[in-house]
């Protein structure tokens, strides 16, 4: 039973890290949180949602379509708005918050508030094994979308350690003003680095409206979590985040089970909450301090 | 400096005006406008007195609106409080409340501080979903109506809400003038040198946290009463803080006078926007594009871009600062022209 719990969360997790990769990559490289992340989520979800209902494409063969269209727009935000906000981070948070209420206002009217999910031939089916005497049951999206989260989280490390714009991603979270000194293109780099992180959020998008159901105001409720992911993980951290990403899916997974699953979310709140007040660096990560 | 400086004839004149405003427009959509100008002219100033001071941003802040709202309709249902005089007085304990939280929420800062503040809002959101024995979860709780003639019904919430609100500005204006308030921008401006010189930054920050969340609560109270049935989602809603936080920035941030005139603008903005897009969502992404607007366009504010600009219109004919007379400009122009290189205009 526990096992059988663990495991569902652990397969849970796995797409939650996918979801949070981008956003903690976007606050390495540019010290922006970005509420936005979850509208963003979701506008994904719904994108793969219509190619399937409109065009019978396959939400994991959808991420191809949406997450280059979601790097351009990245692009295009960070270039176009977040750029020209300089100063106070607090200021570029009500930005962020402002572009998210933006895209629930278009969503909730272009989709109304019905909730929705993408239900395919293979939605319900449930693969069931036995470990010794432990008999174990997965249902196959939860089992393909870890699959396929893994396989995007492994291009993305690719990226970050074997190309030379992984290489100036790296050294601008480790340190901007050095990075420029030695000829990174700094803004070139953010504005690349907030694309990759939408695209990445695109394809958890396509991966979410598999598993869950939806609609325009689901967003604060899975920033919030995506939020105490990272924040627990350390801000900036992307292993952190994925490790927390895991442990968060576990720990929600049996919350639910041993609380109501209404109040089950509290658990991501308070985490966030304590995190950033009495251990702001997280599990590993940098201290988010104004100087 | 207050600006604009307000003599005490137009005060009064303006006071007389606004009293008798309910009675020149009769219609209660009027009432209705009037009463939330002064919802949000509370709430954006408490907000200011907090975030606009101190520098720290809370986008939480409306969980102490929900509180009070929630205190006021709880003991209105079960004691038969009346609001009008339990509002102040529960806002008492919401303050009370909101030194505990701001005494651990502000030892976060920046980013760290918004988001946890955010946090904040939604743990109480949660409890006010699930704590049915006292709030009874998401149907809500509704409240006895006001015992006065339906006919008046919103004319007794405007005088209130009126009252408030000339009461928050004033308490905020007071403020300004205190050491109190210089330690509360010294904050802002740089809290690591405001503390090396003898400020008690924590205790300054607490303290702007409580009395902040002390309007809201109240206001939270009254706008409960004014409802007569309050539910978690529309109480602690998000959105309430997004409304604060524009129209303290679109009329200036960190100065009195902004979230006054930013609720103007944003109250009668809302209302026109609502009327025509309300029937679909799209009203939601209209406010976020003029949030962002505000956010990218004039982050300083009405009050601050245009005192910063007629600043610099002073700098620009410094050479004239002292001369009355057309002869001593002249002088003056002289001996600016002869003297050296010429300064840079601005």
């Amino acid at each position: 039973m526990l096992v059988q719990v663990l495991l569902t969360g652990v397969l849970t997790g796995g797409v939650y890290a996918l979801m949070v990769s981008g956003l903690s990559l976007i606050f390495g490289v540019m010290r922006v949180i970005n509420i936005a992340h979850g509208a963003f989520l979701v506008l994904g979800a719904y994108l793969s949602y219509w190619l399937f209902t409109l065009a019978g494409v396959d939400p994991i063969l959808s991420i191809l379509v949406i997450a280059p269209l979601f790097y351009l727009v990245g692009v295009g935000v960070q270039r176009g708005l977040i750029s020209r906000v300089g100063g106070d981070a607090g200021f570029v948070v009500l930005l962020t918050i402002a572009v998210a209420v933006s895209l629930e206002g278009i969503m909730g009217a272009l989709w109304q508030s019905t909730v929705r999910t993408v239900r395919t031939d293979y939605t319900s089916t449930v693969l069931s094994f036995t470990v010794g005497t432990m008999p174990l049951r997965v249902p196959l999206v939860r089992l393909g979308g870890f699959a396929a989260s893994l396989l995007i989280l492994a291009a993305l490390y690719l990226v970050l350690t074997r190309t030379r714009l992984g290489r100036a991603i790296r050294a601008t979270i480790q340190n901007p003003e050095a990075a420029q000194l030695v000829g990174v293109n700094i803004a070139k780099v953010k504005a690349t680095t907030f694309g990759i992180g939408l695209a990445t959020v695109a394809a958890g998008g396509a991966m979410f409206s598999l598993i869950f159901s939806f609609n325009a105001g689901s967003h604060v409720e899975w920033i919030s979590k995506m939020l105490s992911i990272i924040v627990l993980g350390g801000l900036g951290s992307l292993p952190g985040a994925l490790i927390a990403a895991l442990l968060l899916g576990a720990v929600e997974n049996l919350s639910a089970v041993v609380m109501t699953s209404y109040i089950s979310p509290i658990v991501f709140y308070l985490i966030l909450f304590l995190v950033l007040v009495f251990r702001p660096q997280g599990l590993l990560g940098t201290r988010l301090r104004k100087s | 400096m207050t600006f604009p400086k307000v003599s005490r004839l137009w005060f009064g004149l303006g006071l007389i005006v606004l009293l008798a405003l309910p009675w020149l427009f009769r219609n209660p959509y009027y009432h209705l406008l009037g009463f939330n100008l002064w919802l949000l002219v509370v709430t954006a100033s408490a907000w200011n007195m907090l975030s606009g001071y101190t520098g720290y941003k809370s986008l939480g802040h409306s969980a102490f609106f929900g509180l009070g709202a929630y205190l006021v309709a709880i003991t209105a249902a079960r004691y038969g409080w009346n609001p009008l005089w339990s509002a102040p007085v529960l806002g008492l304990g919401v303050g009370v409340i909101a030194l505990l939280v701001g005494w651990v929420l502000l030892r976060a800062d920046g980013s760290a501080f918004v988001i946890a503040s955010i946090a904040v809002l939604l743990i109480f959101r949660l409890l006010a979903l699930n704590l049915r024995g006292l709030t009874s979860g998401a149907p809500g709780l509704s409240q006895p109506l006001p015992p006065w003639s339906p006919q008046f019904s919103r004319m007794p919430f405007y005088y209130y809400m009126l009252g408030l609100a000339i009461i928050t500005v004033g308490v905020s204006g007071f403020i300004r003038r205190t050491r109190f308030g210089l330690g509360l921008f010294a904050i802002r401006d740089d809290e690591g040198k405001a503390a090396s010189v003898g400020v008690a930054t924590n205790l300054y920050k607490v303290l702007a946290f409580g009395i902040s969340a002390y309007f809201m609560g109240v206001a939270g109270g009254i706008w409960s009463y004014f409802q007569g049935h309050i539910s978690p989602i529309f109480t602690f809603d998000i959105l309430n803080d997004v409304d604060m936080v524009i129209a303290s920035m679109l009329g200036g941030l960190g100065t009195l006078w902004g979230p006054v005139l930013g609720a103007f603008i944003i109250v009668p903005a809302r209302d026109l926007i609502l009327f025509r897009f309300g029937e679909s969502q799209i009203h939601l992404a209209v406010f976020g594009v003029l949030m962002i607007l505000i956010i990218v366009l004039l982050p300083n504010g009405i009050i601050t871009t245009y005192r910063n600009r007629r600043r610099r219109r002073a700098g620009r004919t410094s050479a004239f600062a002292g001369a009355r007379t057309a002869a001593e400009m002249t002088e003056a122009a002289q001996k600016a022209d002869q003297s050296g290189p010429e300064k840079p205009v601005r």
